[in-house]
This record gives C-alpha cells, sequence and structure tokens, in this order.
C-alpha cells in the first residue's frame, strides 16, 4: 500500500488494516468464484458416447474369466509367459511429435531420458518426455500444476484423489474432450483401446463425455480383502471356508492370538470388512429414500465388532497404535495372522518378500461373508478402475490423434510384442528369457520395472507371476469363488462432482476421527453415533444428503 | 553478501504472507486467490464456533504449559551437570550423544519409543512373559501430555543444552575462585554466579518459548493421533492440516494459522514486556 509503517502510525495503519477487513463483504462483488464443475454422468447421455466394445481375441488366457452380475467378471490368469508375441499394432503410431507426460511412481524414479525411454521412443516414433513423479506425494505436486495452469500435454490423475484435484474442474477447462475423437465406432481406429470394457470408459468421463484413458481396468474391483497367512492357518486345520459369520472371525482371534509369544490374531481390518455386515459403500436407496453409510445401523454395529475384538486383545498392539506401515512387515513376520489389503497387494513380489521370512509362506484370502452368516454376501464394487490419464486441451485435433494411436500401442494386451516392449524393455538389453520367463537385467531394474508408460493407458487387467505361478492360481480360485457377491453400488460410474463445501462435508473428518477411535477400542458405539448427528447439524452432512438428492438421486437416478 | 539470505527470507517468508488472503475467502483453487470469492471474517465465526477448534486450543496451552514446566529446566540442569564434568574427552562423548536424537526425524523416534514401549515392545514383553500386567503407555490418553514430554525430552534436550555452554563458557572463573576463597560451598557458587551468570540466556529462552507457547510440534502429533485419539492428540497445527489442507477447506486451515499467528505475535510481545521487567534485554529493546 506504500503507507510508511513506523512507530507514530502503527495504530492507524492497524484500524486501516481493520477497516479493510470490515470491508469484506462488500468486495464479495468482487471474484466471480471458480470455474463450473461438470456435473454427473446421466444414464442416457452416456449411452450415447461410450465407445463400442470389440474384445481382442488373439491371445487365450491360460484360466478364463468368470462372469458374475452385470460389468462383474473375474481377471483372466495366465501362467507362465507366452512364448509366441503377437504383433497388434502395424508400424509406428507416431509421427515425430514432441511431448511431455506426468505419471505417478510408487518405487524408484529411473533416470531421466535412459536407454529404455531413447528405445520406447524409436518404437512409438514420437519425442514423448515421461516424467514419473513420487506417487506418495503426488496429491500435493498435482495441485501446483493445475492452480498455475501449466500441466502437462498428458497427466495420469488417480480416480481416487478425484475430490482433491477437483478433476471435474479440470476437464474442459484444463483437459481435452476426447468425445469426437473415441465415441461410439470412432474408436474402431485403435483396436487396443476399442478391447478395454466400456465400463472403464465410465470412469473416465465426466458430465456425458468422455476425457480420460483408462489403464489397468479390471470387473474384479473391491475396496479391499481379508488376507491370512495360509500357511500358518492351514498347519492348525483352519481352512477359509471355515469362517462364514463375523462370528466365526471373532472366533478365531481367540483362537490364534499369544501375546506371550507375540503373535496377535489380527491387524486392523475395519476398512476391509465393514460392506460384511450390511454397510454400503457411502450411500443406499431405501425405498427410494437416500440414505448415507453414517445413518446406517449396520456401520454403527460393524464398528462396535472391531471394537470388541481391540476391547479382548485380539488385535495387534502397533495397529492400534496407528502403524499402517508396518503391517506388511508385521505379516511376513508372522506377528499377525489376519491383515486387510487391497488385491494389489497379492502379487509376485509380495510372494518373494514373504518367502525371504518364512519359506513356507503363502498369502490366503476369506471368502466374503455376511455378518450374521446367513444371509447371501453382498460387497459393493468399486469403480473398473482409478487409473486414468487425461490429455491437455491445448493440443491440436492431430496432437490428440497422434497421443490415441500411442496410447493405442501402449494398450495392447498382455502377452503382445509391444506389450512386453513397454513392460520388460528390449529383449537382450533390459531382460533376458529365463525358463520361458522375461527376467529383468540390471538396466531392466532400473529403467523399466517401475510402472512408468503403462499408468499412460494400459490392457485389462491380468493375473500374471512368472515364477510365482502359485499366487496366480490362488488369486483367480479366490476371485472366481467371490464373483457372485460383487455388485454395483448406488451412482456407480455416475462421476459425481460437487461444490468444495459439499466436498468437505463427504470427508467427514471428525466423524472418520472419532470411528478411529471407536475401533480402536478407545470410544463407545455412543459416542460415535453423537459425531454422526454432530455431522449431520454442524458439519454439513444433512446439506450433503439433501444436495446429492436433488441434485443425482433426482434428476439422474441410481445409475443401476 | 545478505543478499542471498535476504532473498531467501522475502522469497520463503514474505511473500507467501500474501496468501494470507485466502483466510478471508471461500478459497477453490482452481479459481486462485484473485478469482476466489470474498467471505470476510465468516471463517473465522465458523473457526470461533467449532468445539474441535477449541478442543485443540486448550489441548496446545495445556502441553505447552507442561513442557515448560518438564522440559524447560533441563537443558539447564543438563549444561551445569555437563560443565562439571573434569575430563574433556568424557564431556565431549556425552555432549555427542546427548544432542544426537535432534537429527532423528520424529518418525524414527516415535518408532523407538513404540518398538520399546508400545503393546508388543520390549519392555512390555518382558513383564508379560513375566506374568506382570503390561504397561499401556503408548496408547494412554490420560498420560499422554507426559509421554510427548518425555519424548521431546529425550529428543531435543541435549541440543538445548549448546546455547547454555555457551553462556557458562562465558562467566568469568576469577568469581569462582574469589567466591571459593571467601568460603562458598558448590551450592552457594550455583546459586549466587553461575545462575544470575545465566539469567539474560534463560530470561531470553523463555521469552521466545512462551512466544511460541502455540507451536508445540506438527509431526510428533501427526504420527500419534491415532494411538491416543485425536481429542487428546489435536494441537492447532494438526487441527489446520486435518480440518483445513487434508478436506480442501483451504481457507479454514487459513484462517486457523491466521489465528494463531496473531496470537502468538500478542504473545510474544507480552512475553518480552515481561522480560523487560526482570531488568533484561528480552529479544529485543527499544
Amino acid at each position: 500500500m506504500g503507507m510508511e509503517l513506523n512507530r507514530r502510525n502503527f495504530l492507524s495503519a492497524t484500524l486501516s488494516a481493520a477497516g479493510l477487513v470490515a470491508m469484506g463483504p462488500l468486495l464479495s462483488a468482487c471474484g466471480g468464484g471458480g470455474p463450473s464443475r461438470a456435473g454427473v454422468n446421466s444414464e442416457s447421455g452416456l449411452k450415447a458416447v461410450l465407445p463400442a466394445y470389440v474384445p481382442n481375441t488373439s491371445i487365450k488366457p491360460d484360466i478364463a474369466s468368470v462372469a458374475g452380475g452385470p460389468d462383474v467378471m473375474t481377471d483372466p490368469g495366465f501362467l507362465g509367459y507366452p512364448s509366441n508375441r503377437v504383433a497388434t499394432v502395424s508400424g509406428v503410431p507416431g509421427k515425430g511429435g514432441k511431448y511431455s507426460a506426468v505419471t505417478p511412481l510408487w518405487g524408484t524414479i529411473p533416470p531421466a531420458d535412459n536407454s529404455f525411454y531413447q528405445a520406447m521412443n524409436k518404437a512409438l516414433g514420437v519425442q514423448l518426455e515421461m516424467k514419473p513423479a513420487d506417487g506418495n506425494n503426488y496429491n500435493t505436486i498435482i495441485p501446483t500444476m493445475t492452480a498455475a495452469k501449466k500441466l502437462p500435454d498428458w497427466i495420469q490423475l488417480p480416480g481416487w484423489w478425484n475430490p482433491n484435484f477437483n478433476t471435474g474442474g479440470l476437464v474442459g477447462n484444463q483437459l481435452a474432450d476426447l468425445t469426437p475423437f473415441l465415441s461410439g465406432d470412432n474408436i474402431k481406429k485403435y483396436p487396443n483401446l476399442a478391447a478395454i470394457p466400456t465400463a472403464a470408459w465410465r470412469a473416465g468421463a465426466w458430465g456425458d463425455k468422455l476425457y480420460g484413458i483408462p489403464s489397468f481396468s479390471t470387473g474384479f474391483k473391491v475396496a479391499g480383502v481379508v488376507f491370512y497367512r495360509r500357511d500358518v492357518l492351514e498347519a492348525k486345520g483352519i481352512t477359509a471356508d471355515q469362517v462364514k459369520s463375523a462370528d466365526d472371525l471373532m472366533n478365531l482371534g481367540k483362537e490364534l492370538t499369544d501375546a506371550k509369544s507375540g503373535v496377535w490374531a489380527f491387524d486392523d481390518v475395519y476398512r476391509y470388512i465393514y460392506t460384511s455386515f450390511g454397510a454400503p459403500l457411502k450411500w443406499k436407496v431405501d425405498n427410494g429414500k437416500l440414505v448415507h453409510l453414517y445413518e446406517t445401523q449396520e456401520f454403527l454395529d460393524a464398528a462396535d465388532w472391531h471394537r470388541k475384538l481391540a476391547v479382548a486383545g485380539y488385535v495387534h498392539p502397533d495397529a492400534l497404535a496407528g502403524d499402517n506401515a508396518g503391517g506388511n512387515t508385521r505379516f511376513y513376520g508372522g506377528k499377525t495372522l489376519i491383515s486387510g489389503g487391497g488385491q494389489g497387494a497379492w502379487n509376485l513380489a509380495d510372494l518373494q518378500s514373504g518367502q525371504a521370512a518364512n519359506p513356507n509362506y503363502r498369502r490366503g484370502a476369506f471368502n466374503f461373508f455376511s455378518a450374521d452368516g446367513k444371509s447371501a454376501p453382498r460387497v459393493d464394487m468399486g469403480q473398473s478402475t482409478d487409473i486414468i490419464s487425461y490429455l491437455n486441451i491445448n493440443l491440436k485435433p492431430e496432437q490428440i490423434e497422434e497421443c490415441l494411436a500411442v496410447a493405442n500401442y501402449l494398450a495392447a494386451p498382455f502377452g503382445s510384442a509391444e506389450y512386453t516392449m513397454v513392460n520388460f524393455g528390449v529383449e537382450g538389453t533390459h531382460f533376458t528369457m529365463k525358463d520361458g520367463v522375461p527376467t529383468p537385467t540390471e538396466a531392466g531394474m532400473k529403467e523399466v520395472q517401475a510402472k512408468t508408460y503403462p499408468f499412460l493407458a494400459a490392457a485389462p487387467s491380468v493375473v500374471n507371476n512368472p515364477t510365482g505361478d502359485i499366487v496366480t492360481k490362488d488369486l483367480t480360485t479366490w476371485q472366481a469363488a467371490n464373483v457372485k457377491a460383487l455388485a454395483k453400488p448406488v451412482f456407480w460410474g455416475m462421476n459425481i462432482s460437487m461444490p468444495q463445501a459439499q466436498a468437505t462435508a463427504e470427508a467427514a473428518q471428525p466423524v472418520e476421527d472419532t470411528l478411529k477411535d471407536v475401533i480402536h477400542g478407545k470410544k463407545s458405539v455412543q459416542e460415535l453415533k453423537d459425531a454422526v448427528t454432530n455431522w449431520k447439524s454442524s458439519g454439513g452432512g444433512d446439506r450433503l444428503i439433501q444436495w446429492t438428492n436433488d441434485n443425482v438421486l433426482q434428476k439422474f437416478g441410481t445409475g443401476q | 553478501m545478505t543478499l542471498p539470505a535476504v532473498v531467501l527470507l522475502v522469497v520463503f517468508n514474505y511473500v507467501p504472507l500474501f496468501g494470507l488472503a485466502t483466510a478471508f475467502q471461500e478459497y477453490d483453487p482452481l479459481a486462485g486467490v484473485w478469482e476466489s470469492t470474498w467471505a470476510g471474517l465468516y471463517q473465522f465465526e465458523r473457526l470461533l464456533s467449532d468445539s474441535l477448534f477449541w478442543g485443540a486450543l486448550k489441548n496446545t496451552l495445556y502441553l505447552s504449559f507442561v513442557q515448560l514446566v518438564l522440559f524447560f529446566p533441563v537443558p539447564i540442569a543438563l549444561a551445569l551437570l555437563l560443565n562439571s564434568v573434569l575430563s574433556e574427552r568424557i564431556r565431549n562423548f556425552i555432549q555427542s550423544v546427548v544432542y544426537l536424537p535432534h537429527f532423528f526425524s520424529w518418525v524414527l523416534a516415535i518408532t523407538i519409543f513404540q518398538q520399546m514401549l508400545g503393546g508388543a515392545g520390549a519392555v512390555n514383553h518382558f513383564l508379560r512373559s513375566n506374568d506382570i500386567g503390561t504397561w499401556d503407555v503408548m496408547t494412554n490418553p490420560d498420560t499422554f501430555a507426559l509421554l510427548v514430554t518425555s519424548q521431546v525430552i529425550w529428543k531435543e534436550a541435549g541440543w538445548g543444552i549448546i546455547v547454555f555452554l555457551a553462556a557458562l563458557a562465558a562467566i568469568n572463573t576469577d568469581l569462582y575462585e574469589a567466591a571459593a576463597a571467601d568460603g562458598a560451598g558448590r551450592w552457594r557458587r550455583l546459586w549466587h554466579i553461575t545462575l544470575p551468570g545465566l539469567r539474560s540466556v534463560i530470561v531470553l529462552m523463555l521469552v521466545l518459548r512462551l512466544g511460541n507457547a502455540l507451536t508445540v510440534g506438527f509431526e510428533q502429533f501427526l504420527i500419534q493421533r491415532n494411538a491416543v485419539g485425536h481429542d487428546t492428540a489435536e494441537v492447532l497445527d494438526t487441527f489446520s492440516f486435518y480440518y483445513g489442507i487434508a478436506t480442501g477447506d483451504y481457507s479454514y486451515g487459513a484462517a486457523a494459522g491466521l489465528f494463531k499467528s496473531v496470537i502468538s505475535l500478542l504473545l510474544i510481545w507480552g512475553a518480552n514486556k515481561l522480560a523487560h521487567a526482570f531488568g533484561e534485554d528480552g529479544l529485543y529493546r527499544k
């Protein structure tokens, strides 16, 4: 303001600053608020633009997919690795364009401009500058780019961070609309993209327009699984099918906990088990009335069950102290025997880590059950994928087509020549074939093993663990046994983008905090009920339910 | 010469002050500071009517007070003890060992505490195998203040002695000899020479600590929030983080932060006046 600030006029300066603050409400005329958000996907609007689906039949899986309800199916399984690598893309997809791409990476970032990137650029026919960023801090890196409006040409935005990144507000403002290029039969120009199931394209669709390119789409997306040490439990004569109800699981706690030898039955499993009590993932419609998870009795029952587990002393003290990072270490070391996690934990790396601790290590998973043991088990499924990439709105149509051709190459099916290149690199330089299985060389470990290109576009998810076929067999068997339990929740695939006030109410931090205390045995269920009542009245909960009812349920239905 | 430091200060400390405007808005990160709607004192009204905020403030003041009483004298005592050690080698060795934990991150420090004192830790393992009841200290909300203070003592007391050792070294050794010649014992020399010599430094550190009363720490409470429950472990900085940044409610977090800064400014000013009353220079003197 250019005022001279010294002792004499400090007081008057403070007063005028205070005056400015009081003027605040008058200033509300300035500043028009943010860009509008994309709204919700409607069933009819979306059906008109969704791409055609042309499945790929050239490579047959060893373990076939098993279908469940609509859009539900298990992932196909492959044992070993195909020796005959079919080429699905003829020629070079690119025309020499130059692009930058940012993806998250949970691992060591490969050196820039390495031999793998150079080989990929040659195969793709573009200069694609890959700039992977730290996955653990990705949610703090992206907002700085979007606030500065400096997104790269191609960016990956994980679906679980949609509220944080405000993806609904970015589409159409900073991210390109791909509907003219991919809707309906237009996608047949890109056969590998056409082989991605329609459900996956919904995940990247906003306001009835296509924006995102999906990777790793699956028909078996669940929030989590309750795992157990199969080797340890089977040695005691316990098998997965013996656990059919919440009480059965609680009794296992008594049987398996031996605090004196440092073994506790459970790690923190609440997140992976609450839906077994009949609680919805987030929303439910009861006789046409919209009900939020927190309002249901099942939510309280599930929290109470876990509270009893903690109070009885069946949960490992480190888990009760909030140490989630050490969960896998406890599991491998046999200090906890029952743990929760996503399906991504069940893979070759897990087998190798576990066997390093105990050669008999074998991961198993309990089947989904219903808490009372009588009704049919039902689990809400998540959207088809959370790994979605978007193109920058500033790209010209020819550039978008070039990027889509590159995406077509990257989405080549499992076992094809392109898939091998993207995931393993150049034979001889980055991997060699050992026992019919691609084994990374040292250069391959450093440059290729970290997932960079597949996060831009990738074929539908398959289960494959070369040298660890038992994992593939266990996982596919488990999926097949449980496929009937999966069902679409209310608002599935509708990609709702809501105003900030509603988004904050949805995060419901105070309720989540109290919930954590209850499941760790520190608070009673009554206090959780009080927290929910508080959330509904002063935490914006009732307003959230009202907004969702008026703007989503009434206008667009349940999306079933 | 000082230009790089000045640039650093301006860029990281003064330029971000511009962001304080978000505390008076309903900030939308996509719209930026210029385009977001203004909300006057709405965020502050929300803040002052939020019982969780008052809980966080109460915790912050309580923990600050406990640390002031229990932690503050420890570096002084430690410095005095260390100063009386005759052997140079032993003194250097102890000094290095004692200030090493300052360089650990809080994640490491709390992991160590958890591995030693946690429910599955070394101490409880010993108690359990001897059929003595377990000592649940890492997850007990009632003793949390003491736990936190002991963690701070373990980690920071060693570092704090550096300032006091320097002050002790500045005291004229002739005074000790003269006092000893006059028949003053060890405790009298401590009371009449050492402590008055340290007085200005103690008062300065006290002023700084009072001014920082609202900053009890962040990572330490973030990590242990789940262990003891959020009503016990919530302090102003974690409140700002969880209810502001983590839920995308940036304006609310900014309002909490601004509130904290204004109160801290008043505290420093008050503490400095107190220092002047003691006859010391304090932080600054006009």
